[in-house]
């Protein structure tokens, strides 16, 4: 009982312990708050682009390649659910006219300063329907003056111009309303006499409306226009030709195994071609992403670290002090080992204080972010968390049962480590030094 | 006479400093009985602190044995002789070595709960603490309980550490010059209680002291010089 009734009164009596325990705890805090952030924004992000993407991309097809056998062949797959074609290219766009913006002059258009690049996709609007989430991406679009006409065919082949979709913030940034026209030039290599050369293409659009799919980077760079238009241009009577397909499954947890059935499937036909799921697609950027959170994690960890250090210090301070005390509590009975569980009871006593009060703290935060946000937005005019930025409606969270388990664990164990030295070397006291020197 | 509470036999005890081996006790015969009050007097350096450091099994002797009631304890495990410490022996030293975070009352309780699981420290509590503060009253400091370490005089202080070094009923006190660090007045005040202790509860006693008219007043004198009893 004395290792307990000392500890106690060990540590009431000296405030410093608070400094380690306040460590401790804004350790475990800033570890389980930016964390819980961090993988909740994760979170949102994966679903976001999963959005964007189809379940499965079917692309480096070799030029030219028509759709029709390859729709055959996929369509065989009992996971395939829908498939869309689609020809993928890049472009410049440049707007001609803005809403109460005098005409640009037309003739230096690929030199023009405010020409801007972008990724176009061919597409289908009615095969597009059933496997990507077109519908949505428009419909999410609610400015009366971005919106697109008619949803349900948004791309009509009986329009005077070809229409153009294009994203909302890249309409709003280029100031462009739906109608406006704007111009594209495109590029192709074709061989002429044996010789690859450049060839321009140029050709007039209007803006059909907006569409946005929360996928910020998707959003910044594409476009969709009818695939017909893009064949006409850039494949004068090579058919139906397409260089990507995107794929709808029936099962999409199954993704991994149909994208092997499919790749061998189409392998004989199209040497070379690659068949990924939405997440292989995107790897790159949700790694990228994952990696910024591990490195968080190790630099909270630091704070931890530190915290500890602080721990140790004051510890390590209060055992230097209390060797008087050692030698009369030998003489009263108590063994080495009684000795070295007091100061460690102290040392486990300040960091598991330390860690409960940053979990509290952490969870707490967790939960009301968003009205401490909105708060400081009001109060103060800064907004801590830009969620427009990222499509989300609020700060997303995730607190993680497995990571606080583990943020405890490792708490706990820098603890032991903190407070064990010190007690060891109490502990390795000889207690007759107390008791014979004043 | 009876067999002896606690004894030593022929024990032999050397420090070494710097590569040298230097004797204190060599070859030392002592006995306390039950009861008996023994005065145990010598020059510094005598070794007078280190055998009773041996007798109280803070420090093993080099040879020889500590015998209590007739059993050789000196080479049982640690935590034997931490618990024999304990139970059987009370220390009183001359700079009284009091806990300074914990006031008079929690003092004397420690020494009641070395040997005490926290659970069953919970049933022992009240009888502990009516037993402290009844020994407290004893010593003459039943108002001042509450008070801390600091906040009492070295009188004060002493009288504490005789009640902690009895309130587990020990058949043996130690004492290392407790009035050495008081002065003449406080002194005998505190050997007052010392004796009436004595007296009541039939503790037997080791002083060690320089004072001889203290000694004077003890069963029996035992002298000490370099390392050996005389006569």
């Amino acid at each position: 009982m004395y290792r307990l009734f000392l500890a106690l009164h060990y540590l009431l009596s000296r405030p410093i312990h608070l400094l380690g325990m306040g460590g401790v705890m804004l350790g475990v805090w800033a570890l389980i708050l930016v964390v819980s952030i961090f993988s909740g924004f994760l979170r949102e992000v994966r679903a976001h682009v999963q959005s964007a993407t189809s379940d499965l991309t079917v692309f480096r097809l070799r030029w030219p390649t028509t759709y029709r056998g390859l729709e055959q062949r996929l369509a065989e797959d009992a996971n395939v659910a829908a498939t869309a074609p689609r020809l993928v290219w890049y472009g410049l766009l440049h707007p001609i006219e803005r809403p109460g913006a005098a005409p640009a002059p037309q003739e230096d258009l690929p030199t023009r300063a405010d020409a801007r690049f972008v990724s176009l996709i061919g597409i289908d609007p009615a095969s597009e329907r059933p496997v990507s989430g077109i519908e949505r991406w428009l419909g999410d679009v609610t400015e009366p003056r971005l919106r697109v006409a008619q949803p349900a065919d948004p791309l009509p082949r009986n329009a005077e111009l070809p229409g153009i979709l294009l994203s909302r913030t890249r309409m709003q940034r280029e100031n462009l309303v739906a109608g406006a026209r704007v111009r594209l030039t495109l590029a192709r290599m074709n061989a002429v006499n044996g010789e690859q050369q450049l060839h321009f293409l140029d050709r007039e659009f209007q803006v059909a409306g907006a569409f946005t799919t929360k996928h910020v980077g998707f959003d910044e760079s594409n476009a969709f226009v009818p695939i017909d238009t893009l064949r006409a241009m850039l494949a004068e009577g090579e058919g139906a030709v397409v260089n990507e397909v995107a794929v709808r499954l029936v099962d999409p947890a199954d993704a991994r195994a149909t994208v092997e059935r499919v790749r061998r499937a189409l392998l004989r036909d199209h040497p070379g071609v690659m068949v990924m799921t939405w997440e292989q697609r995107n790897e790159i950027y949700l790694q990228a992403i994952g990696h910024q959170g591990s490195i968080m994690k190790l630099i909270l960890f630091v704070i931890m670290v530190v915290a500890t250090f602080l721990v140790f210090a004051t510890l390590s301070m209060m055992v230097v002090e209390k060797t008087r005390d050692i030698g009369i509590l030998t003489a009263m009975g108590a063994t080495p080992a009684g000795v070295l569980q007091v100061f460690l009871t102290c040392g486990l006593a300040v960091t598991t204080v330390g860690t409960v009060l940053g979990i509290l703290a952490g969870c707490l935060s967790a939960f009301y972010l968003d009205a401490f946000r909105s708060w400081m937005k009001a109060a103060f005019g800064i907004d801590l968390f830009p969620t427009s930025v990222y499509h989300l409606e609020r700060v997303p969270y995730d607190l993680d049962p497995l990571w606080i388990a583990q943020v405890v664990g490792a708490s706990l164990v820098l603890g032991l480590l903190a407070a064990g030295i010190p007690a060891w070397r109490a502990a390795r006291h000889d207690p007759l030094r107390s008791l014979r020197y004043e | 006479m009876t067999q002896p509470v606690l004894s030593a036999e022929k024990v032999v005890k050397g420090y070494t400093l710097g590569g040298e081996t230097i004797p204190v006790l060599r070859g030392v015969d002592f006995q306390v009985h039950a009861g008996e009050m023994v005065a145990l007097l010598g020059a510094s350096g005598a070794g007078k602190s280190t055998l009773l450091h041996v007798l109280g099994l803070l420090d093993p002797p080099d040879s020889g044995r500590i015998l209590l009631a007739g059993q050789p304890v000196h080479d049982l495990p640690i935590r034997e002789r931490a618990a024999i410490r304990h139970r059987q022996i009370g220390f009183v030293f001359q700079f009284y070595h009091l806990i300074p975070e914990l006031t008079a009352l929690q003092n004397v309780l420690l020494g009641r709960m070395m040997l005490t699981r926290p659970l069953a420290w919970l049933r022992e509590r009240r009888a502990a603490r009516a037993r402290a503060v009844q020994l407290l009253e004893s010593v003459g400091l039943g108002k001042r309980l509450r008070h801390r370490p600091a906040q009492l005089s070295g009188g004060e202080r002493q009288r504490v550490a005789i009640a902690r070094a009895l309130i587990a009923r020990p058949r043996v006190i130690l004492a290392d010059e407790p009035t050495g660090n008081l002065d003449s007045h406080t002194a005998a005040e505190v050997l007052e209680i010392l004796f009436r202790i004595h007296r009541e509860e039939g503790i037997s006693f080791v002083l060690v002291t320089h004072n001889a008219e203290l000694a004077a007043r003890c069963h029996r004198i035992v002298r000490m010089k370099d390392g050996l009893v005389l006569g």
